[in-house]
């Protein structure tokens, strides 16, 4: 850089109070107002379109480079592990109808989960507060704003914003995630809730004589309407009770590895938007 | 630097912002829109448009979907930083100017993490520090190869 010796202007303290007063505005407007959020997204599109050929390129780079042996390998790998899922297939059908059976006795009746489809991730901001990633399928595909999104494992989030080709989730992880659950096997309502921290997730306001011991697995309950119960949330990896406080602390760990997610999952449930599909 | 040049250099700028890769980059990289906002204001002739720079901000803000208003105010008050020791910190070489540069991106990162506060809670993370020292780190680097491309291509300059 060439060295100049400038005196360089502050600015007036009205100027910097009145950008000030303008960011916090716009701060409280938007978060009522998530047209604006959309808006966002939509003018994103060229950018996060580049993501996805960077992406790409990427991969193709990484799978140019593990070379033809590893590829071989990995194919062997693949196979073998096809041939034992599909063993596995085989008893699905006499499983199936016997589930059908006990829970016809129990008279409930078994529904599926709902449709799901593929999205691969095009950009992602994974802030200390806000834990965000941004897929490349939005209204056109018929994505929603609180459509439960899924990975291998088990939930990872909802769709906060939509616009017609992307769509931003808001992670489990996010500060402002609260999923309602219940233990598996359990009916006692619990809320799980972000912490800004993609492996460890809370259960807020559960008493000291909490049922909740490390092990347990937390599923969705179902209670708000967005998500089909029975989802997996995670599992409760620590209790802790510290002293004179009324509360006990409750960590989770998500069942779905967000902190390596590759392929996202958007669910249709039964309930909504099945009739017209 | 001509307007198209900075149009180029922002969008790689927001590209490198949001790649999708992994956790660990997405958490550890630098802020690269700060870091050219920085390079921009050392190397211009004359004084930034605050307002300009709050609009970059917004935008920055309104693609990676953060609470609107936090980046953009939190770059203004990095330039007014950077504007206040400007004389001083153009006078040292780029591996020494790493050090304010730290500082700068540091104070930037910590005013966007709190601003949120306004509406909700925040949570610490150590990424808030590995992000500016990665980039006080690549500054001599950065100054380095924007300063060839400028005199590669005198028409970049204005």
């Amino acid at each position: 850089m060439p060295g100049m010796s400038l005196s360089r202007p502050l600015p007036s303290l009205l100027r910097l109070v009145l950008l000030g007063a303008v960011s916090a505005a716009l701060s409280f407007y938007s978060v009522g107002h998530p047209n604006l959020q959309q808006f966002g997204l939509s003018l994103a599109r060229p950018i996060l379109w580049l993501n996805g050929q960077v992406r790409d390129v990427w991969l193709a780079g990484n799978q140019y480079l593990q070379g033809q042996a590893a590829l071989q390998s990995e194919n062997t790998d693949l196979r073998q592990r096809l041939h034992a899922l599909e063993m596995q297939n085989l008893a699905l059908p006499v499983l199936r109808a016997e589930n059908r059976q006990l829970l016809a006795l129990l008279d409930s009746f078994p529904t599926a989960p709902g449709r799901v489809t593929v999205a691969q991730i095009e950009a992602q901001s994974l802030l200390a507060g806000s834990q965000q990633i941004t897929i490349n399928a939005g209204s056109a595909e018929g994505v929603y704003v609180g459509q439960p999104a899924l990975a291998p494992g088990g939930v990872i989030g909802q769709v906060v914003t939509v616009s017609r080709d992307n769509a931003r989730i808001s992670l489990l992880s996010d500060l402002s995630s609260s999923i309602p659950a219940q233990p598996l096997g359990g009916d006692e309502p619990i809320l799980v809730d972000g912490q800004g921290n993609l492996r460890a997730l809370s259960v807020p306001f559960q008493s000291r004589d909490t049922k909740l011991v490390p092990g347990t697995e937390l599923v969705t309950s179902g209670l708000g309407g967005r998500f089909p119960p029975g989802l997996p949330l995670g599992v409760v990896e620590g209790v802790e009770r510290k002293n004179g406080g009324p509360f006990a602390q409750i960590t989770v760990r998500p069942s779905a590895n967000l902190a390596a997610l590759n392929t996202i999952l958007l669910l249709w449930p039964q309930t909504r938007h099945s009739s017209d599909r | 630097m001509k307007a198209g040049a900075l149009f180029v250099g922002f969008l790689l700028a927001f590209l490198l912002e949001s790649l999708p890769f992994g956790p660990l980059y997405a958490q550890l990289h630098p802020d690269f829109v700060a870091l050219l906002i920085l390079y921009w204001a050392l190397s211009s002739e004359q004084a930034l448009s605050y307002v300009l720079i709050w609009l970059i901000g917004l935008l920055q803000d309104l693609l990676l979907g953060d609470l609107l208003g936090a980046q953009a105010i939190s770059l203004v008050l990095m330039l007014v930083l950077l504007y206040t020791w400007m004389n001083r910190v153009r006078r040292l070489p780029p591996w020494e100017q790493l050090f304010f540069i730290f500082f700068l991106l540091l104070a930037q990162q910590l005013a966007a993490w709190l601003w949120p506060l306004l509406l909700r809670p925040i949570a610490w993370h150590n990424a808030l520090l590995i992000g500016p020292a990665l980039g006080a780190a690549l500054w001599p680097l950065l100054t380095y190869l924007l300063d060839l491309m400028q005199r590669h291509w005198p028409q970049l300059r204005r």
